[in-house]
């Protein structure tokens, strides 16, 4: 397929190896006969310091389609993660990660991950995409603190 | 000899002569393929390979005139061969293959190397890019050409010299984010995609998201809520059963549904608030009157009621089909009654958000990612294939070769422009390439073994390299020697296989090689001096860096952003620059238009 998206995976992952923001971590899924799929990620986005999300590294699933990098990787919580912005199937509503908006074929990995952590403290009450976490949000915080909270213990450190 | 007389007087004897001795491939016998094939026999070439995958199809016949109502369901190689032979004045050898051309058992590398050069007739954008990819590693001259309604052009692609097939970004079928499709649809194709890949398959289609058990609450309440939420589409579909299945629908996806979206003011604050669907005795009473004979007029936009009325017939129909024991129903362009669903759907979502109507020969386009196909085209693109071909027989072909493409003016249709030279930054063409022969049969071989003769071979003066196998498989790199004592076998290796060495240093350039089996021996790593890596701009590093504070301030969409003053004139600058980008990316994707997209062409 394209060699376009083969070099950019290729230098993604050398990128990361080199150099990535504390606390995260990413890399390729195993295949059954040993080798590393480039094409699907595994990741963890550690919460923000002194934020509700402190506590959890939550993990996603980056999936690059054939005509990356043009268009934007596939990124998705584990189903049902409670967040204002992330479907019930645990995709994410990001500009960045959305073709028709904010996405751009130079954005890489790590601008992702960061996006998201920045993402996870900071909901955009403007695209809801689960109602039980938008709702809490806006007009609950008590219990979308204690909701917040107990899904950062589920994904501890 | 008389046939030969007159193209001797066209093409002159020595070019003839040339033409009669050469040996083609063509890789497609589809719109371009029959015709090409057709030109190219009357033009004397001695010896022309055919190759296609397809069968024949009805919907082919309006314009691959080398078939024949009979012949549907045959090959299209060999029954387009069979046809040519009837006027094959000049005994050109003709063979085909009904195969994939890219099998690499039937077609590797070397047997590519057998032609003077290749005719691409093909219509989707992987098959062109392994050719291409064929073609650079032979340094073989191609010429690719693509039509799409009555746009086309033609380019003669001389590897490593002028623009290849790659050095030009294709666009591809846009996709939509699930947000715009589900709650804030702006443009017709929303409706679309939102009546076909989402209403439909969920009342009528494949359970696609089985239930989650793990909700990630101990709240029971929360637990019922999203239950509920996630069963609400498949309770309605349990009631297709039912008589009032259509009003039910009406009730829950074109009255509640949008009542809920509603709800969300803050969606509505820059946008227009959608109407739910007026649903009283007045409309009825309209839906009551209307007969079939009022929906059979496809090219024309009708009054919402006609939808309705449409939706329900349509509805109808489908429940039948589930009465009749169909069970996970698909969408089908050709299928009146899936098409009719999608269509009133569409329509009726579109009314709700102040979307103009589209007339159901138009969804059916939209819906079925149809582009037309136009013979006339196809034949006038054949032919500028079949001329650029004599080009190859001149002492530098390079020199001079154009490429040919309609050009929507009043004066004229076609224009032409000299070939362009390589774009440097293409990932194809950049890149060197080469053959690395393995003794696959050689039961000691381990992967370690490979990464110790490139290192050695192409003096990497030390071993940090990175290798990928085929599409995306990353077999071996500095923190991941995991796989050195693998035998070969078991790691993929294989012959065809495309290998991708990098050099993790940044010393050397990438280089790409193909795997080709020998018998004796272990490893021969390709003879050849790998360049320096491009230099990577100087100023990328500290780009980026800039760049990850603006993503991170793009991220929340609308949300307020404080930006200090200084960082603002910083992005102002930098928004500057993207824009030129944007513009530059537009003129040069311009050219390409006619062969983009063409993944889904239907009727090609």
């Amino acid at each position: 397929m394209s060699s376009l998206r083969l070099a950019r995976l290729q230098e993604e992952r050398k990128s990361w190896r080199k150099d990535h923001p504390f606390g995260f971590f990413a890399k390729p899924a195993k295949n059954p006969d040993g080798s590393m799929n480039l094409q699907s990620w595994t990741a963890g986005i550690p919460g923000k310091p002194n934020t509700l999300w402190a506590d959890g590294v939550y993990p996603i699933s980056i999936t690059f389609p054939d005509d990356y990098p043009s268009k934007p990787p596939k990124v998705k919580f584990p189903a049902n993660f409670y967040h204002p912005n992330v479907y019930p199937s645990g995709t994410i509503c990001l500009s960045i990660l959305n073709e028709e908006q904010d996405w751009r074929p130079a954005i890489t990995l790590k601008q992702i991950v960061l996006g998201i952590q920045e993402l996870l403290g900071s909901p955009n009450p403007d695209s809801p995409a689960q109602e039980p976490a938008w709702r809490a949000f806006g007009k609950d915080r008590a219990t979308y603190d204690k909701k917040v909270k107990e899904q950062a213990q589920k994904y501890i450190k | 000899m008389g046939k030969d007389s007159q193209l001797q007087a066209v093409l002159g004897k020595d070019v003839l002569t040339k033409v009669r001795a050469a040996k083609v491939l063509l890789v497609g016998a589809g719109g371009i393929g029959c015709e090409l094939l057709k030109d190219l026999v009357l033009m004397g070439y001695g010896e022309i390979h055919v190759v296609d995958l397809d069968t024949i199809d009805l919907s082919n016949l309006n314009r691959q005139f080398l078939f024949r109502h009979k012949d549907i369901k045959k090959p299209k190689a060999s029954t387009a061969v069979a046809a040519v032979e009837t006027f094959n004045f000049h005994n050109s050898k003709l063979v085909s293959y009904m195969a994939n051309i890219m099998d690499t058992k039937q077609f590797p590398l070397s047997w590519f190397d057998q032609f003077n050069f290749i005719f691409n007739a093909l219509d989707n954008i992987a098959a062109r890019s392994y050719v291409n990819k064929m073609c650079l590693f032979l340094k073989k001259p191609s010429i690719e050409s693509g039509t799409t309604g009555f746009n086309g052009q033609v380019t003669p692609i001389f590897p490593y010299q002028t623009e290849c097939y790659e050095c030009t970004v294709k666009e591809t079928p846009k996709t939509y984010p699930v947000c715009t499709i589900r709650s804030t649809p702006s443009q017709p194709v929303h409706c679309v995609t939102w009546a076909k890949n989402y209403l439909f398959g969920q009342l009528f289609g494949e359970d696609e998201e089985t239930s989650p058990t793990d909700f990630g609450t101990d709240n029971q309440d929360e637990i019922k809520n999203m239950v509920s939420e996630q069963n609400e589409l498949k309770e309605l579909k349990n009631l297709a059963t039912k008589d009032d299945f259509f009003e039910s629908v009406i009730d829950k996806i074109f009255i509640k549904d949008i009542n809920k979206l509603l709800a969300l003011e803050e969606l509505w604050k820059t946008r227009k608030r959608p109407i739910p669907l007026a649903w009283d005795s007045s409309v009825k009473d309209k839906i009551e009157a209307i007969t079939d004979s009022d929906v059979a007029r496809g090219q024309d936009v009708w009054p919402i009621e006609k939808y309705i009325f449409l939706l329900m017939r349509s509805i109808k129909e489908l429940q039948q089909r589930l009465a009749d024991g169909e069970t996970d129903l698909e969408f089908d362009k050709d299928d009146e009654v899936t098409l009719d669903f999608v269509v009133a759907a569409t329509n009726i979502r579109s009314h709700m958000f102040h979307i103009p109507l589209k007339s159901k020969f138009d969804i059916k386009q939209i819906a079925g990612n149809i582009i037309p196909a136009i013979a006339t085209t196809n034949s006038i693109i054949s032919g500028f294939s079949a001329l650029a071909s004599l080009q190859m027989f001149t002492p530098n072909p390079r020199e001079g070769a154009k490429m040919v493409y309609t050009f929507q003016d009043a004066t004229r249709f076609v224009s032409t422009s000299s070939v362009v030279e390589s774009n440097r930054k293409c990932k194809s063409c950049s890149i060197p390439r080469g053959v690395l022969k393995i003794n696959l049969s050689h039961p000691e071989i381990v992967l370690g073994d490979v990464v110790d003769a490139l290192v050695k071979g192409f003096k990497y003066g030390h071993d940090e390299i990175a290798l990928i196998l085929g599409k995306d498989r990353l077999i071996y790199d500095v923190d991941f020697d995991d796989n050195k004592d693998k035998k070969l076998a078991d790691i993929g290796f294989q012959a065809g296989e495309v290998l991708l060495v990098n050099d993790e240093n940044d010393e050397k350039a990438t280089v790409e090689l193909y795997i080709e089996a020998m018998d004796s021996g272990k490893i021969e790593v390709p003879n050849m001096e790998l360049p320096d890596a491009p230099e990577k701009e100087a100023t990328e590093e500290q780009e980026d860096e800039k760049e990850d504070d603006d993503v991170l301030q793009a991220i929340s969409d609308d949300a307020p952003i404080i930006i200090d003053e200084e960082e603002e004139a910083e992005e102002a600058s930098k928004k500057h620059k993207l824009d030129e980008i944007d513009e530059h990316e537009t003129t040069t994707s311009k050219k390409q238009k006619t062969s983009e997209g063409q993944d889904h062409v239907l009727i090609e």
